[in-house]
């Protein structure tokens, strides 16, 4: 019996990341739904980003501490770590030492930091910066600056504060996380605002954002569906690939941080839920999960190799 | 053009070719063809030649073949008697004239005399081009002005510097008059010139005004990422300069033949030229968003003069007054024993009128109050306010009047411990004791409405004056006009048909929830929410170009009963997510529109009356289709489209579009007791002048019957009219 298929006309563009390195990283290219490899052609696999953070993440559980105990504060130490015990092929450095209500670290500190982490691993990076304000603007164009030709990603452009960041990535060559609330039509036009400064799209990768499982997944699971079936159908300015911040969604929840002996072990629970999370936004398409446990990371990726199979 | 503009830009390239040719060559003499050239930090080569040419020239030989193109691009001086050279000529030289201009400078790093010595920097780096491309790109500088010559006194110039550093423009300085420069008289006076203080000395020859031009073109270079190779690339650098690097030439003092060959170069970039000398005007718009020429600029006012000439949108970050704005403020009450002034309500005599002007009769930040201010008057008085605003921007229109005066309200609830109720002339207004005590004043009305308006209507509104009368008469005087303002405004609202326009908007709004819903708004069919009429939507088109309101061309009519246009269905077959493939605009029968959720009413049909019935959304009861609104909602909403059902706004029940395709209003058979009571007085008006004028005697409510059979019974007692018309289907 023959099965069958659904031919789109649209198609994913590509966003290359790092690519003067050997260890660069093509995200994005499928011409098809997620992971229907049936369906038409899925040139890179999903991946999986790991996440340090540029201070001592001292909000962090004891679970996803314990793992790095003897790299916290020291994410250059980090990012080798994981990149050389692990095999991570992309790190995301969260530069929550420079929020203002925190560490109030400088943006001079922060491009120094990542220059730093280039400097020590070969694999693409991406830059969170501490969330949308004046000071995020000027770290991130500080470390745009610094990180000049590596083609990192940055994160995040929103509908308020876009503009920094967008000249900042077309004047050193880098890609952007363009975040929307979890809303089609404002997904689709922060990229359109975002291409009318004229940074091509092959250089912008979509954050829906991502509700944890058991809050909110499934609105961002939906929506992610409904702007690739756009995108496949054809609508050029939501042909992006997603990236999903699932760590910091997960490792906050009441489930995960609760001790109570009726709901199990904590630590296999707590892992379990970012799995779960993660897992389920791949199906939904995400191209770059960003997470912490190197448990659940190891158990995702055997799960995207499993799927890859075809 | 001006022919003796165009003439002395001719004339003053060919001086500035000749000697870019005389030195070549002595440097040449001295070093040899081979001899390497460069500009310092840039991987640009020159700048302009590269950008307009795509040749990259690397060595004094180069030089010599791109003077060649230059001396192939220059046309003849005009003689006396020919009246036509003008503006492509001109054009033409100007560019010339920057090539020999940017060999010159560039020249001058290999023999000397070095551009970069005392207070001026000479050519800017790469580094420095993206560190302060980027606050040109991302809007927090809103341009650039190249300031060409000198000032009549070093007060005049620290005077134009402040103003121009005030708005956040940077500042270029190039070239002299009478031997003194703009950047001469700022160090005489003691100020301190770098990139950080944005006032950037390039050189005292004018020749160093290339350097502005060569900013200009690395910036689309860099961010818009244009690689240079021939005209067409040529082409887009010059658009993009004009479009989005916002800068313009002050031209300060005489201007010499070199100076117009200069400013014949820029104005490819889309530059304007404002001078405060009596030099010929070009005022037309062609090569220029707006004017190119403007002449005889009084010195206070030249900064807001470029401004208003190369249409720059300067933010307000702070709005200065004495206490907080920001809408969490929008809801705040301030009660009677509270407050220390207040105006309208039932008190005295207050209204809010706004009117378009033309650019030249607002004097944008002007404010005014007239009568008694609030120290004038006791703590917990009342008096009389008219606020008078007036706007002007070269997009306004008489349209938009409306929706910016809407808009008083939202803007003077949102400062902190003041309260504003109602529009037009039924406001009401409450200053706070706590607003008084930190020093709020009557006039900080006026400076909030101009901070908002500029800020959030930055693509219509370029000028705002406003005035406050506090003075009995004088708000009495001015009463008439408003009133009569606003009766025109309705009047044209009401007086517009679909017929009279060929533009629809659309609303896309609530696609997240209902992803295949699209809203058409014609000025008789307002949006089903009853937010947006046809003006809203133009207005927040102009105002948000990307936004979920567009313009819709009606097209070719394919349908006029139903109210079909083949534009309209393309537009909405592509951004329903192609499942809609026909709306009509006047049937609930017939492809009627979809709805999201958001409807004021429902209309649905009651086969057994041959009619239809009307259901708003506060009634919570039954309805003779055996449905509440609530079941009925289920049925209409999610952008499905379900014949029998529509959601509509409130204002649709009275348009003579209201389903006309299925008869009208005649099929209006139950309507609940509220929702009558809202529509009552254009309901009847609507009956007489249908010749129904029993019509809304007949029509049931709950109070009649909710039962169906009931219903019938009662339509053939009351002898209803739909009861004889056409079968519904």
């Amino acid at each position: 019996m023959d099965i069958p298929l659904e031919k789109h006309k649209g198609k994913i563009r590509t966003v290359e990341l790092r690519k003067e390195s050997p260890s660069g990283l093509a995200i994005g290219g499928q011409d098809c739904l997620a992971l229907h490899l049936f369906e038409g052609s899925y040139p890179n696999k999903p991946v999986i980003a790991w996440e340090i953070t540029d201070t001592d993440p001292s909000k962090w559980l004891g679970d996803v501490r314990k793992p790095y105990k003897d790299v916290l504060g020291d994410p250059v130490g980090w990012a080798k770590m994981v990149r050389e015990e692990h095999g991570a092929k992309i790190i995301c450095l969260n530069l929550i030492g420079t929020d203002p209500n925190k560490d109030d670290k400088s943006p001079e500190e922060a491009a120094s930091l990542l220059k730093n982490i280039l400097s020590a691993i070969d694999i693409p990076v991406i830059v969170k910066g501490p969330g949308p304000g004046e000071k995020q603007n000027d770290v991130l164009a500080a470390c745009a600056e610094a990180a000049s030709g590596q083609s990192c990603l940055f994160a995040a452009a929103v509908e308020e504060q876009y503009k920094t960041l967008v000249a900042s990535c077309m004047a050193y060559g880098h890609a952007l996380v363009a975040e929307t609330p979890i809303d089609v039509n404002l997904c689709k036009q922060l990229n359109i605002l975002i291409s009318d400064m004229n940074l091509s799209l092959d250089r912008v990768v979509i954050d829906p954002l991502t509700g944890g499982l058991g809050y909110g997944l499934e609105y961002t699971y939906s929506v992610m569906e409904r702007i690739r079936l756009q995108a496949l159908g054809g609508d050029e300015m939501m042909q992006n690939p997603f990236i999903c911040f699932i760590g910091d969604e997960v490792w906050k929840v009441k489930e995960v941080k609760a001790d109570d002996p009726a709901w199990g072990d904590r630590e296999k629970r707590a892992i379990l839920w970012e799995i779960a999370t993660a897992t389920s936004l791949l199906y939904s398409g995400a191209d770059i999960l960003v997470m912490r446990h190197p448990e659940a990371i190891k158990a995702v990726n055997e799960a995207i190799d499993d799927l890859m199979k075809g | 053009m001006s022919k003796i503009i165009a003439t002395a830009a001719i004339r003053g390239a060919h001086k500035l070719a000749q000697r870019a040719e005389d030195e070549l060559n002595s440097a040449i003499a001295e070093h040899s063809e081979s001899a390497a050239v460069s500009l310092p930090g840039t991987a640009y080569y020159l700048p302009i030649i590269y950008s307009m040419l795509g040749l990259a020239v690397q060595s004094l030989g180069d030089m010599k073949k791109v003077l060649a193109r230059a001396r192939s691009l220059l046309p003849e001086v005009p003689s006396e008697n020919l009246w036509l050279p003008y503006l492509g000529d001109a054009l033409d030289a100007g560019m010339a004239a920057l090539f020999a201009e940017e060999i010159i400078e560039t020249l001058k790093y290999l023999t000397g005399p070095p551009p970069a010595e005392g207070i001026w920097l000479g050519a800017t780096s790469d580094a420095t081009l993206r560190n302060q491309g980027i606050k040109l790109v991302d809007g927090r500088m809103p341009g650039f002005a190249a300031c060409v010559g000198a000032l009549p006194s070093v007060e005049d110039a620290v005077k134009l510097a402040r103003d121009l550093q005030e708005r956040n423009i940077l500042v270029f300085m190039a070239g002299s008059t009478n031997g003194t420069s703009m950047a001469d008289q700022l160090a005489e006076a003691g100020i301190e010139m770098n990139w950080d203080t944005f006032l950037v000395p390039y050189g005292k020859d004018i020749t160093a005004a290339v350097y502005a031009a060569g900013f200009a073109a690395r910036a689309a270079m860099t961010f818009g990422g244009i690689h240079p190779a021939g005209m067409e690339e040529a082409r887009r650098i010059l658009l993009y300069n004009k479009e989005r690097v916002n800068a313009f030439v002050l031209a300060l003092g005489e201007v010499d033949d070199e100076k117009y060959a200069t400013a014949a170069g820029v104005l490819n970039f889309g530059f304007p030229i404002i001078a405060d000398t009596d030099i010929p005007q070009i005022l037309p718009s062609g090569i220029c968003t707006y004017e190119h020429v403007v002449s005889r600029t009084p010195l206070e006012s030249i900064a807001q003069k470029a401004i208003e000439v190369r249409g720059l949108k300067i933010k307000i970050e702070k709005i200065p007054v004495p206490v907080r704005v920001g809408p969490a403020f929008e809801g705040e009450r301030v009660r009677r024993n509270q407050v220390a002034l207040e105006f309208g309500g039932k008190y005295t005599h207050a209204f809010e009128y706004l009117r378009s002007k033309e650019l030249d009769e607002v004097e944008d930040g002007k404010i005014e109050v007239v009568g008694p201010e609030i120290d004038d008057v006791e703590e917990g008085s009342a008096l009389p306010l008219a606020i008078l605003v007036e706007v002007a921007g070269r997009e306004m229109q008489k349209d938009f009047e409306s929706i910016l005066e809407r808009h008083i309200h939202s803007f003077l609830s949102e400062a902190m411990g003041i309260m504003h109720v109602g529009q037009r002339q039924i406001i009401w207004i409450r200053i706070s004791k706590d607003a008084a005590k930190a020093g709020f004043k009557i006039r900080d009305f006026a400076v909030i409405l101009r901070s908002k308006m500029i800020n959030d209507f930055p693509s219509i509104v370029d000028k705002v004056q406003v005035t406050l009368y506090t003075d009995e008469e004088k708000v009495e005087a001015l009463h008439p006009e408003a009133r009569a303002a606003y009766d025109k405004r309705d009047q044209r609202m009401g007086e517009m048909t679909d017929e009279s326009v060929d533009t629809f908007y659309s609303c896309t709004l609530c696609q997240s929830f209902a992803p295949s819903h699209v809203c058409i708004i014609t000025p008789e069919r307002l949006g089903l929410c009853g937010a947006y009429n046809w003006l809203d939507g133009k207005a927040a088109y102009r105002i948000n170009p990307t936004g979920p309101n567009q313009p819709v061309k009606k097209g070719e009519c394919l349908d006029t009963v139903k109210g079909k246009w083949k534009n309209v269905d393309d537009f909405v077959y592509e951004n329903s997510n192609k499942t809609i493939k026909s709306f009509s605009a006047y049937s609930v029968m017939d492809d009627p529109m979809t709805s999201c959720g958001c409807f004021e009413c429902i209309v649905a049909i009651l086969p057994d009356t041959n009619g239809v019935m009307v259901v708003g959304r506060e009634y919570g009861g039954m309805t003779p289709s055996g449905m509440t609104f609530a079941h009925l909602a289920e049925a209409v909403g999610g952008g499905q489209q379900t014949p029998g059902f529509i959601g509509i706004g409130i204002l649709y029940i009275t348009s003579k579009k209201f389903i006309s395709a299925d008869g009208g209003i005649k099929r209006i058979v139950w309507m609940d007791k509220e929702l009558m009571e809202r529509v009552k007085e254009r309901f009847i008006q609507r009956c007489s002048e249908i010749g129904e004028e029993d019509l809304i005697e007949k029509i049931a409510d709950e109070t009649v019957t909710t039962d169906m059979a009931e219903l019938v019974e009662h339509l053939q007692k009351v002898d209803h009219t739909a009861l004889k018309m056409e079968p519904l289907f």
